[in-house]
């Protein structure tokens, strides 16, 4: 019975270390070797890099997969989620510029202009801006431990440019959003829109000093000249932004950007007479149009795929007889079309006309439009056919040759978010409108647009508001500024200028003020109490 | 995990203590009926804890007093008491059948059936469902009220829904936990199989018990949150070693397909577009395509058991083979199943060990289910070879290449980049295999301690090994829009690993008319995943060897693992046997939650009154009359991922990274992070009644319950400023499912010749989320991209649909695009959708019935289910526009003859025209046999037929009513099934 009593002993004790150990288990780290910390990611500047490129990357990409797999953003499909791409359905596709014919739920609400509080587009936006923000802040937060790399300092003013662009947009489609600068789960604040825009303000005018000089960093990554173009769309847009016009610091920064060393592209690469088209071609990071990209998302075919950026804006407005071989991909998904009341403002560059006197050829060689079998009216927004189709957007270098992915699914083209063309058109507007500076300037400024695209070049005379507005979407339609661009000029929900199917009637009609800004998401404002809605929604 | 091992040595070392007595019996133990000796019977003198054990010839000896009284007894056969009046006592032992049903196996023990106080429903091989039954789950579909098992589709060896007591989570899973022999099963899915519970050959379960409601679950504490269902596999009997054989021959037709326009009745359509455009692409054929993709399909299914003991050892080994064809073109499932169970007895039966091992080796065909949709909706004049596509299929008889029809892009070497693929094709060419092992053993030791009596230790260690690898081929001839399309392989191997051990005290005893048994223990699980996946975008190399190459592939890599760590407790207490009460205790820490909400606590307590027991019912002609009153809590973070309270980084893939400069970068990620998560925790109120009448001829109980859940997990839309994403997992919302079930059987007829049984069971359920606070958009569905239809909210059923409200005319017929204006904004948009109806029947039904007559046997088993409610996304898609869209012709679901929408928008197709109501009733199977008593080797022998799913009533226009989730779309048919079947014993 003693050894038995021992053995209990034994046995007992042997539990005990056994149940202790276990104990222990509990304590689990992740072991996928894909997981890392944040003592693994800011380890060193190198390795922080690759949490700068996240930061820029949440504009660009969807998540960390790629084209789809793992989403930054949950409640949309992955591919809608994508920036560029809701940035252009919530400033292109509300506009004269486009129709779509898809039905995805919340699309067509877009350009009837009757979207609620709940539109996946808007509020996936909303979610995605915000998420860009925290992912600056949390790099800001982080990377300020790596001091000793000279590198850093610029890595740290680039995520306070991607944080200020972030808040821009906020600002400019939703108004009145928390500003928030830490990461804590705390729910914010909501703040007006006149102090997001000194936020932006201050930010801008403070790291222009610590962003690299002009061209002086590595393709795709920003510069000083960044943040300057920034203030000067900025400032253009003052007014609405709070209540105070500001053209005169519009000029003042349009006109430090125009002394950097950025320049208009007019190498016409593949020799057609223009050289705009080469600005939207799959070798635009080096066919010279880089020159002009003040900010840029960058895409690749291969290694940066995504169904959103430039793959969208080729593929989704290819349907009808346009050859997807001719834009370097494998087939169209027949969704985008422009309205007339936007091909008409090239009407005065017509050369040719087909038999019901509809355009079909321009001189102005930014009217890149596809006509045949496509019809001028719009009857049916689902038909494809109704509708021009535009073909500013190829995966074909300035040879005609395909991107990267043979497969032809996936884009390499480059998307720019600002480029110099907006400033020359940011300053002449300002000018228009009283900020100052030289109307001869000016009409310059306009007229070297022109003439890279081959168009007629206007006199001092010409230059109105409505010119300066007219040439803008000549210019940069269908690079997401459309929506800003007419609520300025007070175009946007009023009865003064009307498109087909603006408000949801075929001849269009005016639609409530409030719809000059998006909700704030419905799903948002249940969980955070300190919010309130959008006046209107 | 070694200190387990070397603990169950320590076991091993004990030794009992002797015993001292008067008088030596002996004698010779035989079963009734062979006349063998048994060996292996527990002879034990009645009220002391001395006893032996017959050795391999059935012999005994023991010392005993006179007018002592010895009690016999052995697993499935019934206990002898017999007095002790010579030194010589030979003794016939008799099978048991009955037996099994008395001892209800339930947590970490096992309770005679009418001393249960909670809810518990015992289904045994007798009352399982015959026919082709190739998933445990379907041995007890329509048997029990409140559980629902719904297949998936008529895939073979498809998984099923278990569903008990309505859905008890919106994010995590709801199925119960199954338990195989005490080892509970990781609750993942196993890639490359369609149902992880396809490891068990239906055939070697002996028992399955359902526990369903929290004070007979929460024993199992955190992984018990909707319910638990525990399997007792056969085991080995002393006596000599019986063989049996059981083989079924089985024929599945296809029995319907989805309602389509006829090519006669799709060329008017194109025809009334007037646009020649389309007209010109009608083809000249007539093709059915989704009569070519189905077929009849074949089905054998083999298994070979021997039962009996070896060198005095009670073993049982069966081997199973199932070869299964689908009735979707290329699909099959080829099973091999083997198991052993061996229950040896040591020391004069103080240490009773029960070793238990099974493996299964799987190879799964899957079809292209993409072959589902592509056939319903392509061109019907379209033939399915097209001598001028690219895309090669065979050479005819000239030698000239001839491909599969293909919608061919302007330069006609690749498909239109929206084109449906060729069904054919795609069943043709994609090549998706699976290899599935799985591998469960455990070995159970109960030693019976020497200085306690009636104190038991038990431990029980277990390991679960899954480990699959499978591939997908797609080769370069399949149509496709890509340009210079190499073909495509994924290949992936997956490996779950779940390791277990118990250890606990059980102490049973009475004190005069007070009987406690208590239990207290420890369980520690540990699951490991891990899993890997590689990409290529070609098949082979350029040396014609499959590409591995690094470079070409895109890996994934994906493991994690966690610990659940538990102790619990309960008391069984009883006066008398009238009045029981049961307490259990359980604290669960997982290492998914962190360490500050790591521990849940589970405590249930639930109390019965057995009346029959009480003088005043002594007369009556109830055989039993029970009450029962139980309250128990429960947990849930089953499906939860592994680290969601740690700040984790997430690299991008080589395919998402980001370019500066002339380089790409992968990027990092910081993951959501919700620090607070704790246990989902559900707490059920259970009143029970149960009765017997008549001799048993009347049977059934009664139970009403409301269960609770708290702190749902659900992913939640949380402030984007506050976090690294727009969503979480978060404890959010609280649900509640209320409920009656009640069954019973019956026995108009038990006569020597003729017996007749029926069974029947309903079940009421009623479930509301009662905490939310914001929406959540569930149901994912076809047509467009991202539209969901239905929605999680307060106050709601969970998954109720969330659609828009169609207007009719005075016909009846919608009206396209006219919707109520719901908000009265003067718009319609997604303000105006509303709530309506929801996928889960508020009744359930069973019925079955069983009968037999002299040597024949007949059973009858059906279900119905009342008020649940379908969206038919198959017609919902459905639009004259749709005939033409992308410049392709496709075809369209026959409810366009009615609906005569000619757009296909996002409103038409969330319109709640498409929400039908889908209560049905469903044959599911009839058996007939017939049995030989005299077969081979004089032993029994039966043969018997039987059709599966026989008949189904419903108005429910689609394929079918019974769909999990209640989205119908590509809907895998169910096959009707014609089995033949023999059991052969000798």
């Amino acid at each position: 019975m003693k050894m038995k009593r021992k053995t209990n002993l034994i046995m007992g004790i042997t539990m005990m270390m056994f149940l202790m150990g276990c104990h222990k288990d509990l304590d689990q780290t992740p072991i996928d070797p894909d997981l890392f910390t944040e003592v693994d990611v800011f380890a060193n500047a190198d390795q922080a890099k690759g949490a700068l490129a996240k930061v820029y990357g949440g504009l660009v990409l969807t998540g960390q997969q790629g084209p789809a797999g793992q989403p930054d953003i949950s409640g949309i499909d992955e591919g809608f989620s994508q920036f560029s791409r809701m940035l252009f359905n919530l400033n292109e596709l509300t506009t004269d510029h486009a129709v779509v014919a898809w039905g995805d739920p919340g699309l067509p609400n877009l350009h009837a202009m009757n979207w609620g509080s709940g539109n996946d587009f808007s509020n996936a936006l909303y979610s995605r801006l915000a998420q860009v923000v925290t992912f600056g802040n949390s790099f800001i937060i982080n990377a300020g431990a790596l001091t000793e790399d000279p590198e850093v300092a610029s890595f740290i003013a680039e995520a306070r440019f991607i944080r200020a662009y972030a808040y821009y947009n906020l600002m400019d489609l939703y108004a009145n959003v928390p500003l928030v600068t830490e990461i804590s789960a705390e729910l914010p604040q909501q703040s007006g829109r006149a102090e997001i825009f000194a936020f932006i303000e201050s930010e801008l005018l403070d790291i222009q000093n610590s962003l690299k000089p002009a061209q002086q960093n590595e393709y795709g990554r920003v510069d000083e000249v960044a943040a300057w173009a920034l203030l000067s769309r900025l400032y253009l847009n003052a007014g609405v932004f709070t209540g105070n016009n500001r053209y005169a610091d519009a000029i003042e920064f349009s006109e430090k950007v125009f002394g950097s060393s950025y320049g208009i592209n007019t190498t016409d690469g593949n020799g057609n007479g223009s050289a705009y088209d080469e600005l939207f071609l799959a070798d635009n990071d080096t066919n010279g149009a880089q020159n002009e990209f003040i900010f840029a998302l960058n895409f690749d075919g291969i290694r940066t795929q995504t169904f959103g950026g430039t793959t969208f804006l080729v593929h989704a407005p290819l349907g009808g007889n346009m050859d997807p071989v001719e834009f370097g991909v494998n087939g169209g998904w027949a969704g985008y079309r422009a309205t007339k009341a936007f091909v008409q403002k090239f009407d005065y560059a017509a050369t040719g006309f087909d038999g019901d006197g509809f355009p079909i050829s321009w001189s102005d060689g930014r009217a890149l439009f596809f006509t045949d079998g496509q019809n001028f009216e719009i009857q049916s927004i689902p038909t494809f056919a109704d509708g021009y189709a535009v073909s500013k957007f190829k995966n074909v270098d300035i040879n005609g040759n395909a991107g990267s992915d043979t497969a032809g699914d996936f884009v390499d083209t480059d998307l720019p978010m600002i480029r110099l063309a907006e400033v020359n058109l940011n300053y002449a507007e300002a000018v228009v409108k009283g900020g100052g500076g030289s109307t001869s300037k000016a009409t310059g400024l306009i007229n070297e647009l022109r003439a890279r695209a081959g168009a007629p070049t206007i006199v001092e005379a010409d230059l109105t508001a409505q010119f300066v507005l007219d040439e803008r979407s000549r210019e940069l339609y269908w690079e997401g500024l459309r929506r800003t661009d007419l609520v300025r000029n007070d175009l946007f929900v009023s009865g003064s200028y009307l498109w087909p199917f603006k408000g949801g009637s075929s001849n269009g009609n005016a639609v409530g003020e409030f719809r000059k800004i998006f909700p704030i998401p419905d799903n948002i404002l249940l969980g955070n109490k300190n919010l309130t809605q959008n006046q209107g929604y | 995990m070694k200190t387990m091992l070397r603990y169950l040595l320590l076991c091993s070392f004990f030794i009992p203590a002797g015993i001292i007595a008067q008088l030596t019996v002996s004698g010779t133990v035989t079963e009734e009926g062979t006349g063998q000796p048994l060996p292996g019977v527990n002879v034990i003198i009645k009220g002391t804890t001395t006893g032996t054990a017959t050795d391999f010839d059935g012999n005994y000896q023991i010392d005993a007093n006179e007018g002592d009284i010895l009690s016999f007894s052995y697993v499935s056969f019934k206990t002898q008491e017999v007095p002790v009046s010579g030194s010589t006592l030979d003794v016939i032992m008799q099978e048991d059948a009955a037996l099994l049903d008395e001892v209800v196996v339930v947590g970490y023990g096992s309770v005679r059936k009418e001393d249960l106080t909670g809810s518990v429903d015992l289904v045994t091989t007798e009352d399982f469902n015959q026919g082709p039954v190739v998933s445990p789950q379907q041995l007890i579909q329509g048997k029990i009220a409140g559980v629902s098992v719904v297949s998936g589709g008529g895939a073979p060896g498809e998984g099923s829904n278990v569903l008990i007591r309505g859905i008890g989570s919106l994010n995590l899973n709801s199925n119960p936990l199954f338990v195989v022999d005490g080892v509970p099963l990781n609750d993942g899915g196993v890639a490359g199989t369609r149902n992880p519970l396809n490891l068990i050959n239906p055939n070697d379960i002996e028992a399955m018990s359902i526990l369903k409601d929290a004070s007979a679950t929460s024993i199992y504490g955190s992984r018990a949150a909707n319910g638990v269902i525990l399997i007792t596999t056969k085991k080995g009997k002393a006596g000599e070693v019986k063989f049996n054989y059981r083989g079924t021959s089985s024929i599945y037709e296809p029995t319907d397909f989805v309602n389509v326009l006829s090519p006669t009745q799709f060329r008017a359509l194109v025809t009334a577009t007037g646009n020649t455009d389309f007209i010109d692409r009608l083809g000249t054929t007539n093709t059915d395509w989704q009569d070519l993709i189905y077929t009849s399909a074949f089905s054998s299914d083999h298994s070979i058991s021997a039962t009996g003991a070896v060198f005095g050892v009670p073993l049982r080994a069966s081997i199973g083979y199932t070869d299964q064809g689908g009735i979707l073109k290329e699909d099959n499932l080829n099973r091999i199943t083997s198991s052993v169970s061996l229950t040896p007895r040591f020391f004069e039966d103080h240490l009773k060990l029960e070793i238990n091992a099974r493996h299964t080796y799987t190879e799964n065909d899957f079809a292209d289910r993409g072959a589902i949709g592509s056939a319903s909706g392509f061109d019907p004049t379209k033939p399915v070879y097209d001598p001028e596509s690219p895309f090669f299929a065979f050479n005819d008889e000239n030698g000239n290449q001839v491909g599969y029809y293909t919608w061919l892009n302007n330069a006609r070497t690749g498909q239109l980049s929206l084109a449906p693929t060729n069904p054919i094709a795609l069943l043709d060419l994609i090549e998706d295999r699976a290899n599935v092992r799985r591998f469960i053993t455990n070995i159970k030791a109960d030693y019976d301690l020497p200085f306690l009596e009636g104190l038991t230790a038990t431990v029980n260690a277990g390991f679960d090994l899954s480990d699959s690898g499978g591939f997908r081929n797609t080769p370069n001839n399949l149509p496709t829009s890509s340009v210079g399309f190499d073909g495509s392989r994924n290949t992936y191997e997956n490996r779950a690993e779940n390791y277990l051990f118990d250890a606990y005290l059980t102490y049973k005893k009475a004190f005069g008319d007070h009987n406690v048994n208590a239990t207290a223990g420890y369980s520690y699980q540990r699951f490991e995943f891990d899993n890997f996946s590689r990409n290529t975008s070609r098949i082979l190399d350029a040396n014609g060897n499959l590409d591995t190459d690094a470079s070409d592939n895109l890996t994934f890599i994906d493991k994690s693992e966690n610990v659940l760590l538990s102790y619990f407790g309960r008391l069984n207490y009883d006066y008398k046997g009238k009045y029981l009460l049961t307490a259990t205790l359980r604290a669960d820490a997982s290492s998914k939650l962190n360490p500050n909400d790591r521990w849940g606590y589970f405590p249930s307590a639930a109390l019965a009154w057995n009346l029959r027991k009480e003088s005043f019912m002594e007369e009556s002609s109830f055989d039993q009359l029970k009450l029962r009153l139980g309250y128990g809590e429960v947990g849930n973070v089953n499906g939860l991922g592994d680290y969601n309270f740690l700040t984790r980084y997430v690299r991008s893939t080589s395919t998402a990274d980001y370019q500066f400069g002339t380089g790409f970068f992968q990027t990092f990620r910081p993951e959501p992070i919700n620090e607070n998560l704790r246990w989902e925790v559900g707490n059920t109120t259970n009143a029970g009644l149960d009765f017997s009448v008549f001799e048993g001829r009347i049977s059934g109980s009664f139970n009403a319950y409301i269960k609770k859940t708290k702190d749902l997990i659900a992913t939640t839309t949380i402030d984007p400023f506050t976090n690294f994403g727009n969503t979480i997992s978060a404890n959010i919302g609280d649900m509640e499912n209320k409920g009656i079930e009640f069954e019973m059987t019956v026995v108009p007829i038990r006569t020597e010749e003729l017996e007749w049984s029926i069974g029947y069971n309903i079940s009421f359920n009623d479930n509301k989320i009662t905490r939310l606070p914001d929406t959540q958009d569930v149901g994912g569905i076809s047509g467009g991209v991202g539209n969901t239809v239905q929605r999680h909210e307060f106050d709601r059923a969970p998954f109720t649909y969330f659609v828009y409200k169609q207007i009719y005319n005075t016909n009846g017929k919608p009206i396209e695009g006219a919707f109520a204006d719901l908000n009265g904004d003067g718009q319609i948009n997604s303000n105006d959708r509303y709530f309506y109806r929801n996928p889960y029947a508020d009744i359930l039904m069973g019925l079955n019935t069983n009968a037999s007559y002299k040597n024949f046997d007949l059973s009858v088993v059906s279900r119905a289910s009342i008020g649940n409610y379908v969206y038919n996304n198959v017609a919902s898609q459905t639009a004259f526009a749709n005939i033409t869209r992308n410049d392709i012709l496709s075809n369209i679901h026959a409810d366009y003859l009615d609906t005569q929408f000619q757009q296909f928008t996002e409103t038409n197709l969330l319109s709640d025209h498409f929400v039908e109501e889908a209560s049905f009733f469903r044959l599911d199977n009839v058996t007939l046999g017939y049995t030989f008593q005299e077969g081979f080797n004089k032993k029994p022998l039966r043969f018997y037929v039987a059709a599966n799913n026989v008949l189904v009533v419903t108005d429910y226009k689609g394929l079918d009513p019974e769909i999990t989730g209640g989205i119908d779309n590509n809907f895998y048919p169910r096959p009707k099934i014609y089995l033949l079947g023999v059991d052969i014993n000798f």
